[in-house]
């Protein structure tokens, strides 16, 4: 058994008091083992790392963060705002630990589960074997590494072959206590042929400094079809970092929204793996950002078989002196043939204080493929300013509205409607906030 | 892939010849006595001396960059021959070089004389690492130009090499630019004085001709305000079957309203077709507009090089300044490629356009990696960015790692890129019209590179396209 030794004084800091969780699962004690490994061995990424170049997370360093304990628990009334009553089923975790009492598991149709992972691996250890902390790689990134050393408990999402289950599942991580450190963590199979639609969705209450370092992991078998939404809105001053791993069967679907508004500094690492040809993949992300806040994102589309098609649509809206970066990757593996894959990045900047950090990338490896990205970084469209002002607008509001719409447009895509009304508000709010500002 | 494509890409390298010539040579190594050695075998003054001395001693503390997307082994700087010169000779006109060493420009297809001639070109050759002859110097001194190798601008000119030189690119730039720093040896000078237009346009030829020497050669130009100058440069090497290092530093300079255009067709020994030998081209090329209203353009056909590792770059310091990128890059078999430019943009109002064509064909990997980065102070600027990639056969890689660093909201900055291949459809419709593979081939990739060709001057455009033929024979099929 591996103790705790890491080689960062900070990787130190997060492991002190660390004990290991014990289970009678022999498989998973050995994955848990080699991750701590993992994470002493490796060290916080700086900026001088390619992949962190942009984001600077000496902030989160200088704070000591511990698991939190004994957490107080918020009563239903304090929720009742991230709740979607489309949900059929929901998960609540506070600060990490399940919440029973906040959950609906019930009443579920056969062939689908919604359960806390820790409670799953009894009856479904076959299932959960072969995926577990099996695509989010926990050699070479710490921050997964420490998140698979921590795993205890987390939520799990099956939905059996050739069952489709249209109602959303959400899934509440919620944060309330300063200076905790969460590792939130969630497996979702669609078998062959399932349908799933998925709400993940980060919320703090109040405005506590905390940390939450996430793993999400989905596997999509041949012909399934998992529709992903993402929301991000932690506190204003907490650290996220987190990283979402997809696979993907022979003609499987995936359809990725994630909406990134909270954090003082967040980062997101999306990883598609196309594992069967003919797969399809959407990917909208949407960051809106003001302040002093960061926001990072990560995406990675390997299409490592052939026939794969792709469209991923990111856009930034910064205002304040906030920094929005985005990496899109694209790799076409040798023999891949046939892939159709876009992206386009499209950013915003609302003040002059705003930053943006782009880059679009192509790693193409095989000869019959068609492969597009775009990137443009701007203000507002002089001239739609200049019509809706002809129309009787005041400038201040012209703008607050063309931006509304840049939002609107991606958010409108969300297959949840309850959802895509109170987004919608959000943004509202806040762009006529940029508006008095 | 068909025979007809793979017959089309292994045309032999045409270049690979080697001159022999007596010729002055260092022992191996470096360390600081052979930076004295260089120093002192060129006269030069002491200033000189510690700028290369620094350098080096930088140079010392730096680490080989990793970043790049290239794969070679360790370069042992301990085996490269630092200094060969011909044997010293003074030449008072173009019938006093060595006949040796005109045959082997007539086998490039440089005929001095006559192309000098014919084509109004000033060419400042370049064989390893000494200026061997200038031509048409008269008739650009007569408008006051100064075009010599830099050996001779530093016992010319000193004072305005050293207001220059190295003010572009630091010498702790980067590790190659440090390198270079240390242990160039000649290069071009080009001193366009304020208001000017020069005449003709200037032209070098660099050939790599001894084995295992490096060619660190260091270009300076400076356009005073309201000058303008087109200037061209050739490359080529001879086949060895070790690698050699080319690690070259070119600065440009323009003032207020000056305009400087920088056209470069670059044709290394590329090795063969099993990746042995060739040329590791990696150089630093960057481009100051310092005055308000100037322009800096680049534009390169790179063709050659087992190795090819440039960002030809424009700082846009002056308010209204302009930065352009036009590149061509093709790359064969075994050869890698990481190209592309840097625009920085720092002045009001500055704007750049970046073209870039990547053809990647056999098993080689070409991959283009530029950056645009808006300064919080530059307001309205604007940057237009294409790179297309083209595919030829399915063993290649074509890979784009565009950056995009905004800070001010007053910018608008747009990129695109796509990747295409050559399809079986496309050669059919020629075929259908009576034009054979190779042709279409070579049709379809000049419509591809059409936008860069246009910028290049008349004489090279033609060269270009000829060698982008010859390149590609064998590929397509």
């Amino acid at each position: 058994m591996s103790a705790v030794g890491a080689k960062h004084p900070y990787i130190e800091s997060l492991l002190r008091g660390y004990e290991m969780p014990r289970s009678g699962i022999s498989w998973l004690n050995e994955r848990r083992a080699q991750a701590l490994e993992r994470a002493n061995a490796l060290t916080v990424p700086t900026t001088r790392d390619e992949e962190w170049r942009f984001t600077d997370i000496t902030p989160l360093t200088r704070v000591q963060f511990q698991p939190a304990a004994g957490a107080p628990r918020p009563a239903m009334a304090d929720l009742s705002r991230f709740i979607v009553p489309e949900a059929a089923a929901r998960l609540v975790f506070v600060d990490g630990a399940f919440a029973p009492a906040l959950s609906v598991t019930a009443g579920l149709p056969q062939g689908v589960v919604v359960s806390p992972l820790a409670a799953a691996l009894d009856a479904h250890a076959w299932e959960i074997e072969p995926h577990l902390a099996r695509h989010a790689e926990y050699e070479r990134e710490v921050f997964i590494a420490l998140n698979t050393a921590h795993l205890r408990d987390g939520a799990f999402v099956r939905i059996a072959r050739n069952r489709s289950h249209p109602a959303p599942v959400q899934i509440i991580h919620v944060s309330t206590r300063k200076e905790a450190a969460a590792y939130p963590r969630c497996l979702v199979i669609a078998e062959a042929g399932a349908e799933c639609t998925l709400i993940e969705d980060y919320a703090g209450l109040g405005d506590a400094v905390y940390f939450n370092d996430a793993v999400t992991e989905i596997v999509a078998g041949e012909g399934a079809c998992v529709r992903h939404v993402r929301l991000q809105r932690e506190s204003g001053g907490a650290f996220h970092i987190a990283t979402c791993a997809a696979s993907l069967a022979r003609n499987a679907r995936y359809v990725s929204h994630t909406i990134t508004l909270g954090a003082r500094l967040s980062r997101f690492n999306l990883n598609v793996v196309q594992q069967g040809e003919g797969a399809e993949i959407e990917m909208d992300g949407l960051a809106l950002i003001s302040g002093r806040q960061l926001a990072d994102t990560h995406s990675l589309m390997d299409h490592a078989r052939p026939s794969g098609r792709c469209q991923q649509a990111h856009r930034c809206i910064v205002g304040g002196a906030a920094h929005a970066v985005f990496n899109g990757k694209i790799v076409v593996r040798p023999g891949a043939q046939l892939t159709d894959s876009a992206q386009q990045s499209r950013n915003l900047l609302l003040s002059d204080r705003a930053r943006v950090d782009t880059k679009p990338q192509l790693e193409i490896f095989a000869d019959d493929v068609k492969c597009a990205h775009g990137a443009t970084v701007g203000q507002l469209d002089p001239e739609q300013v200049f019509y809706l002002r002809s129309r009787g607008l005041s400038t201040e509001r012209a703008r607050s509205l063309l931006t509304y719409a840049f939002a609107a447009e991606l958010i409108d895509r969300i297959p949840v409607p309850s959802l895509v009304e109170r987004l919608e508000e959000t943004v509202l709010a806040q762009t006529q906030g940029n508006e008095r500002a | 892939m068909s025979s007809v494509l793979e017959n089309l890409v292994n045309q032999p390298y045409r270049h690979g010849f080697v001159t022999d010539i007596e010729s002055d040579t260092a022992p191996k190594g470096l360390s600081e006595d052979t930076i004295r050695l260089i120093s002192s075998k060129k006269n030069e003054p002491e200033w000189l001396l510690e700028f290369r001395l620094k350098a080096y001693r930088h140079w010392l503390t730096m680490a080989e960059p990793a970043w790049p997307n290239v794969k070679y082994p360790k370069i042992d700087f301990q085996e490269i021959i630092y200094y060969s010169a011909p044997r010293p000779k003074k030449l008072a006109s173009m019938d006093e070089v060595d006949p040796e060493l005109l045959k082997t420009f007539e086998k490039l297809g440089v005929p001095m004389n006559e192309r000098a001639k014919l084509a109004g070109v000033a060419v400042d050759v370049i064989f390893d690492s000494v200026s061997v002859a200038t031509t048409y110097k008269q008739k650009l001194a007569e408008v006051g130009i100064l075009f010599c190798s830099i050996s001779e601008a530093v016992r010319e000119h000193p004072e305005l090499v050293r207001k220059h030189i190295g003010s572009v690119v630091p010498p702790g730039d980067n590790y190659y630019a440090a390198l270079n720093s240390a242990v160039f040896t000649d290069g071009s000078f080009c001193y366009i004085p304020k208001g000017v237009k020069c005449p003709m346009e200037l032209s070098t030829y660099f050939r790599i001709n001894t084995q295992e020497s490096g060619q660190f050669e260091r270009t300076l130009i400076v356009a005073e305000e309201g000058a303008t100058v087109s200037y061209l440069e050739g490359c080529t090497a001879p086949k060895f079957d070790s690698n050699q290092l080319h690690a070259a530093v070119v600065e440009l300079v323009a003032l207020d309203n000056a305009e400087i255009k920088y056209s470069t067709v670059q044709n290394w020994y590329a090795g063969d077709e099993n990746g042995v030998g060739g040329i590791y081209n990696f150089v630093t090329k960057r481009g100051l507009c310092k005055g308000v209203n100037s322009k800096i353009s680049w534009t390169q056909v790179e063709t050659g090089s087992a190795i090819t590792w440039k960002y030809p770059s424009c700082v846009l310091l002056g308010d209204n300044s302009i930065g352009e990128f036009y590149s061509v890059a093709l790359t064969n078999h075994h050869q890698q490629a990481d190209t592309g430019t840097k625009m920085v943009h720092i002045g009001k109002n500055t704007r750049s356009r970046i073209i870039s064509k990547g053809i990647s064909a056999g098993q080689s990997n070409n991959s283009y990696r530029g950056l645009v980065k808006i300064g919080p102070r530059a307001e309205n600027a604007r940057n237009f960015s294409q790179c297309d990639s083209m595919l030829v056969g399915s063993k290649c890689g074509a890979n784009t790692f565009p950056y995009i660093q905004v800070q001010n909201n007053g910018a608008t900055v747009e990129h695109e890129a796509t990747t295409s291949r050559i399809g079986e459809e496309q050669l059919f419709y020629f075929a259908s019209r009576g034009i054979g593979a190779e042709e279409a081939v070579s049709m379809i990739i000049n419509g591809f590179c059409r936008d860069v060709f246009q910028q290049l001057p008349m004489e090279f455009a033609v060269e270009a396209t000829k060698l982008l033929g010859l390149k590609l024979e064998g590929s397509v099929g």
